[in-house]
């Protein structure tokens, strides 16, 4: 590359704008690095001898449980949807992906009111056990793991089911007729074939049990994103809480770079180019019965019986008028601060992956990643970032809805980023150059040749960053504007306050907005390489 | 992929974007009175009706944890749309009185309606009803005469049987900002000690479940605000809970007492109106609604609490000035952390 057109890359308006839109988005890891490394040396001190041990324990092991639970549980469903054939499989085999739709805090209030003291599922045990025995404590461990187990094996399932289908058939087939049964076919050759796919989601999974508030806020498990809210809460200044986000933004990038790493080292190539789907194995009466019953298990607890209450309480406000007036603007405020987000999230997103796939220079490409930090900055800490900058820097600005909008922004353009640029990449770069031949510029070239032509996948990104936005509860309870209440407010203030019925209407609401996107997710191909 | 998206569009989410710059103008224009609140929304929404329904004033109502409100005002600072801050912790109050976020309020008679100790020097935020922090104790598990002081709850013979609140509830630090003025710090870690390891698992974040535990056994005593065990007597009449009057002794401390109480802002451009939402409820008729729907006690002496309660002249309150609790706020968080409370 010559000096001029290096330049020239350098200084076009697009890359200006490309870096700038970086940088907005970057500035907020580093000004709580900032504001975490200015806090008194004492501060520090006091929070490594009374916090950071236990939080470390803590969130470490509940993603462990939880990525080990999540593991049996998906992989179990997934061979059994693929290797077997029983009374609706086919039905079973999407009902599974369902619990992706309810938020981790909705499924978090739920299993408080299931397991509390004097609940039914108390009495259903004590009935077995005799009246001194007592279920454990939905606020603990035992809580959490359970509510981020139920809530975040699909994406092991989705993983699983999609590289089981694409194991070759002949692999299996060998091992059986070497002799093996099906569990030493399943553990010795199907397992440590589709191991990439299980790792991939196990990353995926912890990533998630790091970055959720929701579910450890209301069962009050004492991990990073809850320590870093109560910091914020209750505290005059924001030092405690920026350096808990430090060390929690360390933690996940780590995570990042391992994920990384492993990728790279593990991939595995299936060899003899035709692969032959295996037909699922017909199962007699007891295996189905048993197979349906596991199935129904699964999808009972994780989906079907908290629909079920959610169903019932919604039920209940609205027959004593306590659904309020205030509903429908609840979900007029959802739907605009999220649609605003993700709008604009497309606008700012765009010229960072076309440059990224069209111009993949040094600068372009690290544009893009200064955008990708958000993946790193769960709720609580993108709230912090901005709240210390804006009330430091621009405090009028503060309390808008700009400044949410901006942490919706940062937190989830990663994600419709992603799906935006496969769109630009699947366009050859041939149809553009052929309209620029025939005399469009640049800009008229890209909105009437590329962009019909990414229109798809752009959709599928602002709807993805749409549902995140909806859901997203940190953020949104600290930086909120007067006056702007979102659904997912509304059922933190009143799931907090264990007002079942109340907080049951928007939870449902939000569970049917996202439904039809999770059917989605079992159509597309989930295959990691 | 068109095909399965038929009905959003591009232009729909320029349409978004439009909206969204429109739409804070026309939010603008009906005026309210804006009360930033720390309180259980369904504590205050009620009361606010009635005061909008009787003045015709709007009121748009943001809730949060008091602190972080205080955090909030204190950022906005002039350019604050809040008008009205009110909360259930005294502490937070001065902090933003320090802050000097809040006005000097001149409201004829306030000195005779509202006791010294339950407003700020200057007026400038007014205590609007009282509650006690207090022991309840499970009448068949527990016999009261072993409990006279609330200390006596770090005693490791209550161990697995004592329920608390988590280290972030403002009644706890409210409560232990008053024990270490009152007993010094030495005393009051111990106790934090000894509280902590008695409650093991026992650890709520809400008053309402510490209650609930109490009444059903799970364990035989609790620290919560006294209003509480009565919102629980009204529903359960029959639930074997009571409350422990403790420290009543001549030389102990005697209860430990915090206020709800309002304020208004320096910034507010609305002064009138939120002058007289502070007037209402001060008012006979406001204090009534407090004391009636929060079973608290109303600030004002000549205004009577529910009946259900023990009244308000059976009992002796420690005497830590309200105000103080602000000053007390940092030590005590220091002190609840170092003891390992969460």
């Amino acid at each position: 590359m010559t000096a001029r057109s290096w330049r020239q890359g350098f200084f076009s308006p697009l890359s200006l704008f490309a870096l700038t839109i970086a940088c907005t988005l970057a500035f907020p890891l580093f000004y709580v690095g900032y504001s975490a490394f200015s806090a008194k040396g004492a501060v520090w001190q006091r929070l490594w001898s009374t916090r950071i041990p236990e939080l470390l324990f803590n969130t470490v092991t509940l993603a462990i449980g939880v990525g080990a639970t999540t593991l049996i549980i998906g992989v179990a469903l997934a061979w059994f949807v693929t290797r077997y054939d029983f009374w609706g499989r086919r039905v079973w085999e999407w009902a599974i992906v369902l619990p992706l739709a309810i938020p981790s805090y909705v499924l978090a209030y739920i299993y408080t009111y299931l397991l509390e003291t004097g609940g039914f599922i108390e009495q259903g045990w004590q009935w077995m056990m005799g009246a001194e025995a007592r279920i454990f404590s939905p606020y603990s461990f035992g809580g959490a793991w359970l509510v981020m187990t139920l809530n975040t094996f699909p994406y092991i399932y989705l993983l699983a089911r999609a590289a089981l289908q694409n194991v070759n058939l002949s692999f299996e087939e060998a091992a059986q007729a070497l002799g093996a049964t099906r569990w030493q076919t399943l553990t010795r050759v199907s397992l440590p074939l589709i191991r990439p796919s299980l790792v991939a989601g196990l990353f995926l999974v912890t990533l998630y049990v790091v970055s959720d508030f929701g579910a450890v806020s209301l069962l009050r498990f004492q991990t990073f994103t809850y320590a870093i809210y109560q910091q914020m809460t209750s505290r005059y200044d924001y030092a405690a809480a920026s350096i808990l986000s430090l060390l929690l933004v360390v933690f996940a990038f780590l995570f990042l770079i391992a994920e990384r790493w492993f990728r790279q080292r593990s991939r595995f190539f299936q060899t003899g180019g035709h692969i032959r789907m295996k037909s699922p194995k017909p199962c007699g009466m007891l295996p189905t019965l048993l197979l349906t019953a596991f199935m129904l298990m699964v999808f009972g607890a994780a989906f079907g019986i908290p629909v079920f209450l959610l169903i019932h309480w919604t039920w209940a406000a609205w027959n004593v008028g306590e659904m309020g007036s205030g509903f429908l603007s609840y979900i007029w405020n959802s739907a605009m601060l999220s649609g605003t987000a993700a709008s604009i999230a497309i606008v700012v997103g765009t010229p960072l992956a076309f440059l990224a796939s069209r111009y993949p220079t040094r600068f372009n490409l690290l544009y893009l990643q200064g955008a990708y930090t958000g993946y790193v900055l769960p709720g609580p800490v993108a709230a912090l970032a901005l709240l210390t900058l804006f009330t430091q820097n621009l405090p009028f600005l503060y309390g808008t809805a700009l400044v949410l909008i901006l942490a919706y922004l940062i937190h989830f353009l990663p994600a419709g980023l992603q799906a935006m640029e496969s769109a630009i990449q699947q366009v050859n770069p041939n149809i553009e150059e052929a309209a620029r031949s025939l005399g469009r510029h640049a800009l008229s070239s890209f909105w009437q040749v590329t962009f019909p032509l990414v229109r798809g996948g752009f959709i599928v990104a602002w709807i993805l960053m749409f549902l995140q936005a909806m859901k997203e509860l940190p953020a949104t309870l600290l930086l909120r504007p007067v006056g702007f209440d979102t659904l997912s407010v509304r059922i933190w203030l009143e799931a907090s306050e264990e007002l079942y019925q109340l907080a049951a209407p928007p939870a449902l609401l939000i569970i049917l907005i996202t439904l039809p996107v999770v059917l989605l997710l079992t159509k597309k191909n989930w295959q990691t390489t | 992929m068109h095909i399965l998206f038929p009905f959003i569009s591009f232009r729909l989410c320029v349409c978004f974007m439009l909206i969204l710059t429109l739409a804070p103008s026309s939010l603008l224009a009906a005026e309210p009175l804006v009360v930033y609140s720390g309180r259980a929304e369904r504590l205050i929404k009620p009361v606010l009706d009635v005061f909008t329904k009787e003045t015709n004033i709007p009121v748009q109502l943001l809730t949060g944890s008091s602190t972080q409100l205080v955090n909030r005002l204190e950022a906005e600072g002039p350019h604050t749309p809040a008008d009205v801050y009110l909360t259930n912790d005294a502490g937070t109050l001065e902090r933003a009185h320090e802050l000097r976020l809040l006005k000097p309020l001149q409201i004829e008679g306030i000195e005779q309606m509202v006791p010294q100790a339950f407003r700020a020097a200057d007026n400038s935020w007014i205590g609007l009803s009282g509650r006690v922090w207090i022991i309840v104790y499970n009448t068949s598990m527990i016999n009261p005469e072993q409990i006279t002081s609330i200390l006596d709850l770090a005693n490791p013979k209550w161990k697995g049987k004592l329920a608390i609140p988590n280290a972030g509830s403002e009644y706890l630090q409210a409560g232990v900002s008053v024990i270490s003025a009152v007993q010094g710090e030495t005393i009051t870690e111990a106790f934090l000690k000894g509280i902590r390891d008695n409650a093991e698992n026992s650890v709520y974040g809400q008053s309402s479940q510490i209650v609930d535990a109490v009444a059903k056994g799970k364990v035989g005593l609790g620290l919560v605000n006294h209003y509480y065990i009565y919102r629980y007597l009204a529903d359960h009449p029959k639930a074997p809970i009571a409350p422990l009057l403790t420290d009543q002794k001549k030389g102990e401390m005697g209860l430990i007492m915090n206020a709800t109480g309002i304020g208004v802002l320096t910034h507010t451009k609305r002064l009138k109106e939120a002058k007289s939402l502070v007037q209402f409820l001060i008012s006979r008729t406001g204090q009534q609604m407090f004391s009636e729907r929060n079973k608290e006690y109303p600030i004002r002496p000549t205004v009577k609490a529910d009946p259900a309660l023990p009244p308000r002249k059976s009992f002796r309150v420690a005497q830590v000035p309200l105000a103080r609790l602000a000053e007390l706020r940092e030590p005590t968080m220091l002190l609840i952390e170092r003891s390992g409370l969460r």
